[in-house]
This record gives C-alpha cells, structure tokens and sequence, in this order.
C-alpha cells in the first residue's frame, strides 16, 4: 500500500517536472518517424517547416502539423501517452488551458494547474470496466446463438405454416364459394316466395280496401313494405355476425387460448380492426370528424366570454402549445387527451386508400371478432408477458421466456397442422352432404335446409377468414427485416471494417416478434413492440409514440415514427437504442426534444461476436500500456 | 356500414394542414388595441394642426430664470382650473430640457402627475448650466445657450426651437405645427362623462379621467428618423406612418408587451420602449428623448402631411402622444450622430461594462431538463470543440414556477452542477421572473403578502393575475423598499443552491399577464405612490431589472459585476444588463429584422442586445440555422435559444458540414473578443454602441442612411447578413473611401461601390476597414476564461497612406477594479512602416493595476506592398522575422498575407515594430 503511493508520488512527480522534448511533444510514437527530417511538410501539403519550428508555439501550418505539442494551431490535435491508461488524443485547444485532460497531466506542461497523474486508477478502473463488458459480451454471444438458432427454427416452421395455410385456404375457398352459390340460390326461392306471399296479401287487401271503398292507400303501404324490408336486411344482417361468432366459437371447439394466439399474431389488423370495428360497434363517424378539430384549436375564437382564468390558461397555452385545462406546461397531461384521436383518423384514411374491396359481409364480420379478442390480448396477455420480463429477474429468464413462446408456436400447430386434417375433412364431409340433401326445386323452400346451408356456410367463411388472418399475419411477419442480412455484412464490413461475420440470415431479432418491452419512469409505462409500435401509457390511457418503422445504424436502434401527434409539434417518434446485455431490458427513456423520444434496449441481440473480439484487443492494448507501468 | 370516405377525410386533411402551419395561427392582431380603440390616440391623432381653439400660450411676465439656472415661465389658458409651469435647462454640452407640469400650488387635485423616478442619471440636475436671461422683443424669448447654440421660445402659441446661434437654423422645434394638448387632471368626473374604457372583455375604470398629452416636433436637415424600439422591423429607418404617398400605418406604439409569435415588421409594440428618436441627414444629427412611462404612439409624417404645399427641405415632423405623465423632454443637438448617441446617455446612463463571459456564447433552451441533460449538452460543446461559455436554464428548473427554487427530482445538486460547469470556466443562468405563484406554501410569496409588496388591483387588494404558475402576483418594484427586499432574495443563503457562476435572466417582465388586457397588467392597478399602472407602465421592467442586477452587485459584494438578461426595458436598462429581442420566429424574415432591431437597440442606448440564435418558435431549416449563428456571431449579446416545442438544434446535430460551420461561426466570435471587449469598454465609457450603423462611421455617406441589411462592428469591421435561403449572390455596399479587406481572405474592395459578391456557404460577407488595426486571440479554448493567457494577433489593415490604428482594452474581465484604473488600455499605430504601442489609460483614476503577461505572438499587415522580410522590435533592437502566414488558420482558407512572426512584446508594454 505504502509502495504504491509512492509509486504514484514518483509517477506524477515525473509528469509535472519533466515536459517531454520539444521534438515529441504530443507525438505519437507510430509518427515520431515524420518529423526526423530537417524540413518537414504540413500534412495537408499547405507548405513545410524547418525542424526549428516544430512545438516553437506559433502555427505555421493551419492543419497543426507543425504544432502537436502546443495550442497555437486550432486545428491541431495532442497526443498523451497516459501510460498506465490508454494513449488518447486531445484537441490542441486543450494544451496548457488550465484544465488536466490527460490522466498523465501531460497536457498540462506549461500551465499553472498541477495535474495528478490519475492515469494508474483510472486505467485499472477502465480495465475492470472493459473486463465486465467483455464477460458480458461473452455470456452474450452464447446467448445469442441460441437464440438465432431457435430463430431459424421458428422462422421455417412458420414458412412451413404459411405454405400449408395456403394450400388450405384454396380448398376451403372452393367450399364457401359452393355455398355461397347454394346459399344464393335458396335466397332467390325465398324472395319469389316471399314475392308471391307479398302479392297474395296485396291482392287480399286491395280487396279489402275496395269493400272499404275509400281513399286510395296503396302506394303508401307499398312503401311501408319497402321500408321493412329494408330494415329487415338489417337485422337479418346482424344476426347473421353474431351467428358467425357463435358459430365459429361452437364449430371450432378451441379454447379461447388458442384463438388469442391466432389473434395475437397480427397487430396490423389488430389495429386496423379496432378502427373500423369503432364505427361498425358504436362510435358515429361524426366523433371522429369533430375531434380534430377540437384539437387543432384548442383556442377558441371568442375569448371574450372566458372567465379570467381561463383566459390566462388561453393566452398560457400560447406559448406551450398545451390544451388550456391543463394548469402548467411542464405537465404532460395533455397526451392523455389527445392520444386516441389523430391514430384512428389516419389509421381511417388508410383503410379507406389501402383496402382493396373485401367481400363485404365476411370482412366485417371478422372484424367485430377480432376485435373482441384484441381486447383480452391487451388486457391479460401483455401483463403476463410484463411480469415475466421484469419481474423475473433470473439468469435464464431468457429461457424460460423463450419456452413460452415455443408453446405458443406447438399451439398454432395444434390448431392449424396436426389438428386441421380432421377439422378440413369434416367440412368437406358435411358440405357434401349438405350440397347432396338439398332440393332446390321445391318448394316452399325446406326451413331447416336452408338453414343448414346458411350455418354451414357461415362456418366455412369464418373459418377461411380465420386462415386468411393467419396468412396475412405470417405474411406481415415474415416480410419484416430480422437482422443481419447479406447487404448488411457488406455494408459492416465497409463502414466497420469487420472482417468476417457468419453468412446468411441470422434472424437474431425474430424472437422480438411477439415480445414488448416496457419500462416505468416517473408515471409513465413505457411500452415497446417490436416490428409493432410503442406508446407511453400512464393509467388507463396511452399515447402511441410510433409505429414500427425500420432498424437504424446497422441494427443498432430500432426506430418507431408517426406516433400521436403533439400540438404544435411533431409527430411522437421513438428511438431505441440497442446495446449488448444479457437480458432484454428496456430503459433510460427520455424525451431530449419535445415527442421525440429516445430509448436503451439492452439485449443479447447486440452481443456480437466480432464486437467482442474487438474489445478484447482493446482491453489488449490496455494491459500492454499498463505493462510498462508494472515493470517500473 | 362504414361511413362514406368524405367526411371522414375531411378533418384527417385539415387537420394535416393546420398542422403543417401553426404560423398561420400566431400573431393575434385583435387582442391588441390600435389607435383608433384607445381614445387619447383617437383623438390627438385626428387633431389637424392648429386647429385647438385656445392653444396654449406663455404668460410673457412669468418667463425668469430661477436661482438653479433654469428658465420658467407659466404656459396658461383661459378656460384651466390650474395653469401649466414651464421649467427649461440646458446641460453641457448641447442638450435642452423642457419640462411642463401642472402648476398644483393654485389649486390641488387629488393626485399629481407621474414624474418617473430613477431613471435620469442622479446628477442631471447638478449639471445644469446656469441660464443667461432671456432676450424677449415682442412675443418672442431668445435664450443664449452656448456660443453656438440658442433656444427661441414663441409666447402665443408656444413653440419652441432650438437653433445654431451663427447661422441661426433650426435644429428641433416643439409644437410648431400647434398640436401641443395637455389634458389637465380633473377633480372628478363632469355629470353625463363616462371614464371608463372597455376593451375585449376588459374593463379599465380610468378613476383619474383623461390625461394624455400631445405635441408634434419636427427635426431639422433631417433624410431620416431612427430609434422609439422596440418594433419588428426590416427598416432601419422609421418609415412614416402616415402623409401623402404614404401607406398609412398605425403610429408607432410604445407599449410593453408581450406579443406572441410578434410580426417580424410592424409598428405595434413589443417588450420594451425607450421614447428616443435620432434624426440623421446630410447636414447634422439630432435626437429628441421624452421621458415619460405611459402608453405612447408617436407618428412619423411624410412630407406634406400638414397640406403644406412645399415643406423645408430636410424636415421631418413627429407626432408623440401620451397616455399620461408629464412633459419632461430632451432636445440633443448633435451634432456628429455619436454626438447624439452621447447627449443622450450623459442623461440616462452608461452601458455597464459585462463581464468577459457574457461577451461569449451562451447557449439556452427553454428547457435543459435536468442534470444529466446539462452535463450532456455541456460535454457536446467539448466533443467537437466548439466553445460556449454560458448555459442556461429556463423556467422548467424550478419547483413549479417558484423562481429561486429548483425542481429536485430533476436539479437534486444544483450546486455540484454549477460546480462541473464551472471547472471548465463556464456560467450557468436561471430564469427569474417577476410573477410570484400565489401559493401559501411558497415563503417569497407569504413574505411579499404580509408586507404588502405586490401590486395592488383598482379596488385596493393584491393583484392577481395570471402567469406560468397560474395565479400570480407581481412585486412592486417602483418602490425602493421593494427593490431592497427584492435584492436580498439574489444572496447565497436566500436563493438555495445558487453560487457565484450563476448569473439571472429576467423574463416576461412587460410585465406579461396571461389574463390581463393585451397581455399585461390592467391599466388601474395601483403602485406606490398611489401611482397608476398606467403611468408607469412601460418602466415596470426597468425596475426589476435593476432590482435584480442589484441583488446580484449585492450578493458579489460590489465585486462581480451583475449579469442580467431582460426581455423588458426602458430608457436607462442600459445601466443594469443586456436584453434580447424576445421570442422571434425560425425564419428568414426573422433573422433579417434582428439586424434593424439589434441596431435601434443600439441607437438608444442600448448596446447589449442581440437575437435569440436559430429563431425561438419554429425549427429552423438547418441552412437558416447555419446562416444565423454567422449574423449571430457578431450580434452584442449572442445566444442561441429555442421554444420547447422545437427539435434540438444544438450545434452539432445537423451533421458534420453544418457542423463544421458553426463551429467557425463560434469560433470567429471567440478569436474577436479582445476587439469586442474593448468596444464594450468604449460603450461604457460613451454610449457609443457595439454594432453600429454605417452611417454613423460615415455620417456623410447618403447611401449608408437606410442600410439596415449590412452593419459596423465598431470602427473597423463590417458585416452583412444572408437573409434569403439559398441565396447565390449578395450586393453589399462599402461605404467611404478606403479600401475593404474580406475577412476571410484578405482581398480588398473598393469603398463608396456596391459589390456583388458571390455568397459563400463558410461565412457571411464581412470586411475590415482599411486604416484600422483589430485585435484577436486565435486559440480556441473550451471557454473565454481559457483564453486569458493566450497570445494575440493583431491584423492591421493599411489605408492609402499606409497607415491604420486600433485600440485594445483589458481588464480582469469580471472586477470593478477597472474603476480605480485597473486596466490596460493601448492605442496601436501604424505610420512610417513602424508599428507603435502607446498607453492611452489615464492615470488619474485610482492605483488599482492589472497587468497581464500576454504578448503579441503574430500581426497581419494586410495592404503592405513592400517584400520586407524582417522587422527590428524595440526597445532591444531584436529581429524577427516576416513571413507570408495565413490570415485566418482555418485549414480550408490558404490566402496569406505578410505576418511578423512571434514579435512576442507584451500587450502591457511600450514598443515599436519597425519594418526593415
């Protein structure tokens, strides 16, 4: 102990009383070799210099060549050799300004701070530093090959899926496109029939009206007919959704698990079902229309009738762009109210630009379903994600997590592959028969016929509508960047000069698919999905601060954009930095301008194998600088 | 059962396109009065020239000089309970004061006039010439000022003019065209009159009845009129409000408010008035100065205004009219135009000398959030070695807008913060408003309570308005008791987590109420004094800027000189700090009316003053940004600030370009200090301001008159602002008849020709006069408190005779030492081939000394024809050496000039540079 502080005394002691040689001065020693000659050139071949003047304080080349050890040239840069730390290099504006920027304090050779040299500290702190990253890397690294072997797994039984789906879907799509005919054929019976009925009663009471033999009502009554009928479709159209429900739920004879976990795997129309299903469910469209408006001018016009308050909130608001209920601007509040509006709005204008025509009765009614499951998704299965992923906090807690998912995953195939076999024959069992049994010529049409047809129709349709939502969910999936893709390599190896790295798809982030990640600060959960979107929630409300957009600086930040709009702001963005750790978490959220949020993620996702190479070199030349302090 | 796509898509676009222009919302125009809603304008602007049925006159007998010297006379009018005294007095050299109040011994109304206190210099009245009598023959009085100088006062009506003795030209009349109305205060109001005024849903109770006064003056051999800030403007001169040829506009309004996404050029006002006005022609300069508090329109009137056929060439007149107050006015006679600039701070105060680190760059945001926000913008600056010296904190650092307190959860070690600011030599500001959050929990506002600080509401209790905290009150500061009370809070021990590195900005000081009429306080609230809001309105920020830079000249203990930023000012806010154009907008437009605005600023005394950098609301496109911090480099006062709705702009985020360029910008800035500070010293000492007009550096050159595009950085450098996007090529006018060397490469122009240059992306246009020499320090530090030691680099810039000669001035950057002599003041001269050192700091003002050993480790000599390749430094008769060396060490600039290499003399020093 004593030994090393004198060591210490010795070494700082050195630092402060010897300035190096005019000729070393704030070279490194890969470039004392330059300046050996009796007139050197400026690098940027501005000019050269006599050996004279090199470190003789005054600038002769503005690119600095002449002045490494001095602060004379703005554009030179000072070399500190930092013996027990890392050699950095400085800006000459930091030479003799007062201040020690090196731990060696040789930057500090003609001031009047006396500079400790820090350097053996520092640099054993920094190695120990460098130490843990690198276990954490390596740690890492493991973690992350399995978890791009499970990936690639995933990723082909997932494609396997989709193929098979597909193949599925056409079959079942010929099924309901029989049915549909049958169904339409015994529609057109019923409505000759019900033309008829309809007429025999005209007749009857066009008689009856003759013996009252009075005004003439007969067009008003044909009109109340219309009206009726009109109505009647109607109704008979709502029946029809909760009878496909019902259906579906009966027919399919899953556990509502599993129809989440079909669900659930598609957020695109998770979201966009929510939005239309608003409308069809409850909300007239002229809510929609209103709000915005509402929002766009949180002034109104007249401010003369406010009480004086509510003015200075008004004219407060000004400056704050806040909503003028809110008391004081550093309140956030304002998300709360505004979050739900600009969201559906666009989501609407989408739709309406994007949808290309579904068949009608089948897409709505598939809506109002999803809808319903959505809502479970949201309030059941994202706690439990939640508590897995943070309150857990184990070593394998990335296993255990990753095992669920593989349940998840055996489930779809309970439902789609080993189960569908039995489900796809049944139907096309019981539609043949169906198609066999029934008469089409007699008449009156055979209620409970029609009937079946109708219902077997409806299963069949819910039940393509179901395997379409699984395609598309696939789909949507699958079209999403993982990770590492060949152009990526290329472009590492360019900017990053890395030599190597594994060939091919290595789909490290496919398992953040289904995941979200979320993170409390202050009164704000915050929450992100992956290829999905993020929101800040804060009770009951949320406010999104983005929807997946696309990986940035090679796979180093994940960036989600036109979340909710802020009032006389941008659209809230979000950021999420990515950096080597064990586990996934999610933290360090922060808002540096107003909406544009920006975000940590550790995972292993980001322990790469190269990276960890490089840093063990670093921490190389770390120890070998420290080794010329061991040996004194 | 979707709805139809119509209505649908209607709101999503509306609310796309409101969305893409919040501008389209801003500047709310009918929530501010104009002439014709606010009566007394109403009225007196209306009034045709003598057209008033009995004009006041002068009572010939009363007209006697008093035992102070100064004249009076009794101004009367047949049909007043009181008649008006008139007091006039002349102080050296060339200024003329008119006073006229009611005369209150006949007959006493319940309250007296407003007379605002504490604004003229304390020694005004002692420096008063003592006035010869009059000569009166007829009706009219002549009064021998000085030799050249005379004052003619007309009895019926009263006119006054102020003359040159020899050839007796006018320079300023008063009242010549018969508007002068004095509304004279009534004992209550006459049966069937209504006082009250209603504007919007306000209601203002006028108790005391009308008030104003009025009066036209007209400025002699003037081409244009300058000054009455603070307006947006792209003019530097006041265009006329109204008369033939004219787009008749509204007057120009003094009125401090604050003004919400504010016309970057209209005559309303903004946060700050000083009622001064400079006229400028080919023959002389003058100013007239009114110093009263209240509400003031004043128009400009073209020629013929009056339906006079012809009009005296060089004549232009003014109308000012005033809510209330009195008559206290000041003619300046010039008449060179600093000579103005001068009369007009001999009475209302020297610009304090800042700081050496307020002259830096500071860098504010409204809002760093926290700590770890601060610490992070801080290490930015020294990542890509860009210095800045100040960073500053904006209301959202307090504990729920309670100023002197900090919000814990996101400053929990305001002092260990300020702490690792300061070890890199660097400032922090908080804000500190003058609304107090009426909170029972928050001390400042019990202790203003139970002694009755605030001001108080028309029915006599504490006012209550509304500002960022919600409920507020505001201190009275027009009383001195107050003002004390209000210094104490700026002490160690009162403001919790402060230190000696932290320095006030006091904001929203108009005073802004969100709920008042037009944003401010209602016009009956009450001030000590019984004095009416009304009446002192447009002072309010005067005196809490001065109570702050008091508090913080108290909590220094007389030895740091204060550092305060008001956004509100009056005549004499000189004196206490610098002030900023307030909350302008991120665009082109903006950044062209900051150089007109800054420069008026200037012009009134005012010489600390610059524009919020990058444009407060709005994000600047990142070229207008880059465009900015090079006009902002040279602003007095050079802050970049930005609203918190905006994306960060801190320097370097708009890549490594832009970034590049910036930092050049910055770095200009740091490496002109030692010139900068010495023209704040000449500031302080005059008046003279820091950036200046051409003309007034070439009062001569007619083309120079209403150049508000292009400016002087004191006697030796000019500037001109790109102020259009993407700009290709720029007309920039030289004036004078010496040569212009570019800053960047040392080229020369010819003076007295508009050169069209190409733009170029590194810098605005900017040049040093041939015949001046300016002092730099070319090494970059983290901050300016770095550079102290540095060497400097003089550039010498030779006219046609070969000669040029320049100042520097250094002092400790932060004492008042320099007061008791303190200081290094040098003159440099080139002459002969031979560059001379001489000390021109008197010795006379105390044995205080500063010394420095910094030497002078290069000069430029731009223009030096001869191939000489040495110089003999004397004394000791030593060699060194000249080269050709670069004239900026820049690396993308090669242009070389002749350098004397490492003379090494001591800036403290006698020396001689001779050229063999």
């Amino acid at each position: 102990m004593r030994l090393h502080a004198l060591l210490l005394l010795w070494i700082s002691a050195a630092a402060a009383a010897s300035r190096p040689p005019l000729d070393t001065l704030g070279i490194p020693p890969q470039d004392e070799a330059y300046f050996r000659g009796g007139v050197i050139r400026c690098r940027d071949g501005s000019g050269k210099f006599t050996r004279d003047k090199l470190n003789d304080d005054f600038c002769d080349c503005t690119d600095g060549t002449d002045e490494p050890g001095t602060s004379a040239c703005p554009e030179g840069k000072f070399y500190c050799q930092n013996a027990g730390h890392s050699p950095i290099t400085i800006f000459s504006s930091r030479v003799n300004d007062g201040i020690c920027d090196c731990c060696d304090g040789s930057d500090e050779y003609g001031s009047n701070a006396t500079c400790k040299n820090t350097c053996w500290e520092a640099g054993k702190a920094a190695r120990e530093k460098m130490k843990k990253k690198i276990a954490t890397y390596k740690s890492g690294v493991v973690i992350r090959d399995q978890e791009v072997e499970k990936a690639k797994v995933a990723f082909a039984k997932d494609k396997a899926e989709l193929t098979k789906l597909k193949s599925e879907e056409k079959i079942l799509q010929g099924l309901v496109d029989k049915l549909k005919e049958q169904k339409s054929l015994i529609e057109k019976a019923e409505e000759e029939e019900r033309l008829r009925k309809e007429k025999e009663e005209k007749r009857v009471k066009e008689e009856a009206e003759k013996q009252a033999a009075n005004e003439k009502k007969a067009p008003d009554a044909s009109q109340e007919v219309d009206s009726q009928k009109t109505h009647g479709n109607v109704q008979e159209d709502e029946s029809k959704v909760a009878d496909h429900h019902d259906g579906h739920a009966s027919h399919e004879n899953q556990t509502p698990e599993n129809e989440l976990s079909v669900v659930q795997h598609d957020p695109e129309i998770q979201d966009d079902t929510s939005i239309k299903a608003g409308p069809v469910d409850e909300s007239p469209p002229k809510d929609t229309s209103a709000e915005p408006t509402k929002e766009q001018e949180p002034t109104p016009v007249n401010s003369e009738d406010l009480s004086r308050e509510e003015l200075g909130r008004l004219v407060a608001s000004r400056w704050t762009g806040e909503k003028v209920d809110e008391v004081s601007k550093d309140d956030k509040k304002e998300h709360e109210a505004e979050h739900d509006m600009p969201e559906p709005s666009e989501e609407a204008l989408e739709d309406e630009l994007d949808v290309p025509e579904p068949a009608e009765d089948s897409y709505s009614g598939y809506r109002s379903e999803v809808e319903d499951d959505r809502h479970k998704f949201d309030d059941e299965d994202f706690p439990n994600e939640s508590e897995d992923e943070y309150v857990d906090d184990h070593d394998d807690h990335v296993e255990s997590y990753k095992s669920d998912d593989d349940q998840k995953a055996d489930d779809h195939s309970d439902l789609t592959a080993s189960g569908q076999a039995s489900w796809l024959d049944k139907i096309q069992q019981t539609v043949h028969n169906v198609l066999q049994t029934f008469n089409f010529f007699k008449t009156p049409v055979d209620l409970s016929e029609a009937s079946r047809v109708r219902k077997e129709y409806d299963d069949a349709s819910s039940k393509l509508s179901k395997i379409q939502s699984r395609i598309s969910t696939l789909t949507d999936k699958l079209k999403h960047d993982f990770g590492w893709s060949t152009w990526c390599h290329t472009a590492m190896r360019i900017f990053l000069s890395y030599r190597s790295h594994k060939q091919g798809k290595e789909k490290e982030f496919y398992y953040f698919y289904d995941r979200c990640f979320e993170s409390k600060e202050g009164k704000y959960t915050y929450k992100v999905c992956p290829f999905k979107k993020a929101s800040q929630v804060e009770g009951h409300s949320s406010t999104s601060l983005g929807r997946w957009d696309k990986f940035e600086e090679s796979y180093g930040a994940m960036e989600f954009s036109n979340g909710d709009k802020c009032w006389n702001g941008p659209d809230r963005s979000l950021k999420v930095r990515l950096r080597c750790g064990l586990n996934n978490e999610l933290n360090g959220v922060d808002e540096p301008s107003r909406c544009e949020y920006v975000a940590v993620l550790s995972t292993p996702a980001l322990c790469i194998e190269e990276k960890l190479k490089e840093l063990k070199q670093k921490l190389q030349v770390m120890s070998s600088n420290q080794a010329g302090h061991d040996e004194l | 059962m979707d709805p139809p796509p119509g209505p649908r898509l209607i709101p999503v676009l509306l609310l796309l396109l409101l969305a893409s222009c919040p501008a389209a919302l801003a500047w709310k125009k009918d929530e501010f009065r104009n002439c014709i809603q606010t009566p007394f304008c109403k009225r007196a602007r209306t009034r045709t020239p003598h057209s008033l049925d009995a004009p006041l006159s002068v009572d010939a007998g009363s007209l006697y000089v008093t035992p102070d010297g100064s004249l009076t006379a009794v101004l009367s009018h047949p049909s007043r309970l009181r008649p008006l005294l008139l007091r006039l007095s002349a102080l050296p050299p060339h200024v003329v004061r008119l006073q006229i109040d009611e005369d209150y011994s006949a007959n006493t109304p319940p309250h007296r006039r407003f007379q605002v206190p504490d604004v003229l210099l304390s020694d005004v009245e002692a420096r008063t010439l003592h006035l010869s009598e009059p000569k009166t023959a007829g009706a009219v009085s002549t009064l021998a000022l000085s030799s050249d100088l005379d004052v003619v006062v007309k009895h019926d009506p009263f006119e006054l003019t102020v003359r040159r003795a020899g050839s007796g030209d006018p320079v300023l009349s008063f009242n010549s065209h018969g508007l002068f109305d004095f509304e004279p205060l009534q004992e209550s109001k006459p049966e069937g009159e209504t006082w009250e005024e209603h504007f919007r849903s306000h209601t203002d109770t006028r108790p005391r009845g009308p008030q104003s006064i009025t009066f036209d003056v007209s400025f002699h051999g003037a081409d244009f009129v300058y000054g009455l800030p603070e307006h947006g403007s792209t003019s530097l001169a006041l265009r006329p409000t109204r008369g033939p040829g004219v787009e008749e506009s509204e007057p120009y309004r003094l009125f401090n408010l604050d003004v919400f996404e504010y016309l970057h050029d209209s005559p309303f006002g903004l946060y700050g008035s000083i009622p001064f006005m400079i006229a400028h022609g080919d023959g002389a300069s003058s100013g007239f100065f009114w110093l009263n508090a209240a509400e003031m329109q004043i128009d400009v009137l073209a020629p013929g205004w009056d339906g006079a056929a012809s009009t005296e060439n060089g004549r232009i007149d003014t109308l000012w009219m005033a809510e209330a107050g009195v008559v206290d006015a000041f003619f300046f006679v010039g008449s060179e135009p600093k000579d103005v600039i001068k009369q007009y701070i001999s009475v209302t105060g020297t610009p304090s000398m800042p700081q050496q680190f307020a002259v830096a760059y500071h860098q504010c945001r409204w809002n760093y959030r926290d700590e770890e926000d601060v610490a992070g913008v801080d290490s930015g600056f020294d990542e890509h070695d860009i210095p800045y010296d100040v960073l500053w904190l904006d209301i959202e650092h307090t504990d729920g807008k309670r100023y002197f307190t900090w919000d814990h959860s996101a400053f929990p070690n305001p002092e260990e913060m300020q702490r690792k600011i300061a070890d890199k030599g660097r400032k922090m500001v908080t804000i500190v408003d003058p609304h107090i959050k009426r909170d029972s929990s928050f001390h400042l506002h019990e202790e203003a309570t139970a002694k009755g600080y605030y001001v108080k509401d028309a029915g006599g209790k504490d006012f209550d308005g509304w500002c960022w905290p919600g409920a507020s009150s505001y201190p009275d500061m027009l009383n001195p008791e107050i003002r004390e009370w209000w210094v104490d809070k700026f002490s160690y021990q009162s403001y919790k987590g402060s230190t000696p590195m932290l320095y006030i900005w006091n904001d929203m000081n108009e005073p802004s109420v969100f709920n008042g009429p037009e944003v401010t306080m209602p016009r009956d609230a009450i001030h000590y004094g019984d004095v009416e809001h009304r009446e002192l309105h447009n002072a309010y920020g005067y005196y809490f800027h001065m109570a702050t830079a008091d508090g913080l000249l108290k909590r220094g203990e007389g030895k740091d000189r204060p550092f305060v930023l008001s956004r509100a000012f009056f005549s004499g806010s000189q004196r206490y700090g610098a002030v900023w154009t307030g909350d302008n907008s991120a665009d082109w437009d903006h950044l062209k009316s900051s150089i007109p605005m800054v420069l008026t600023l200037g012009l009134t005394g005012i010489t600390f003053s610059g524009a919020d950098v990058g444009g407060f609301f709005g994000n600047p496109e990142p070229d207008l940004l880059v465009r900015w911090y090079q006009v902002g480099a040279f602003y007095p006062f050079f802050r970049g600030h930005a609203h918190h709705d905006t994306k960060r702009r801190e320097p370097w985020l708009f890549g490594e370009r832009r970034t590049a360029l910036m930092r050049e910008a910055i770095h200009m800035r740091y490496s002109l200090l030692p010139y900068y500070y010495t023209l704040f010293r000449e500031a302080s000492v005059t008046g003279v301001p820091v950036m200046r007009p051409l003309w007034l550096e070439f009062p001569d050159d007619k083309e120079t008159y209403n150049n508000g595009e292009a400016f002087m950085v004191g006697p030796s450098l000019l500037a001109q602002g790109i102020y259009e996007d993407g700009q290709k090529s720029v007309s920039v006018y030289l004036p004078g008849k010496e040569l212009w060397y570019d800053l960047r490469n040392g080229s020369p122009y010819k003076g007295s020709v508009s050169h069209k240059l190409e733009v170029a992306e590194d810098s605005i246009p900017s040049f040093q006069r041939a015949g001046t020499i300016v002092p730099r320090k070319d090494r970059f530090r983290r901050s300016s408190t770095q550079m102290v030691d540095d060497p400097y680099t003089l550039v010498i810039a030779l006219n046609s005779s070969s000669a040029a000669e320049g100042e520097l001035y250094v002092d400790d950057g932060k004492s008042y030492d320099f007061e008791q002599g303190a200081f290094i003041h040098r003159r440099f001269v080139f002459a002969d081939n031979k560059l001379t050192s001489t000390n021109i700091a008197p010795d006379h003002l105390g044995n205080k000394k500063f010394s420095t050993d910094c030497v002078i480790e290069r000069v430029i000599i731009l223009g030096l024809s001869s191939g000489a390749k040495k110089a003999i430094v004397e004394p000791g008769n030593q060699e060194v050496g000249i080269e050709l060396g670069p004239i900026s060490l820049r690396r993308s600039l090669s242009s070389v000039a002749p350098t004397i290499r490492k003379p090494n003399v001591r800036v403290v020093d006698d020396w001689t540079l001779r050229i063999a």
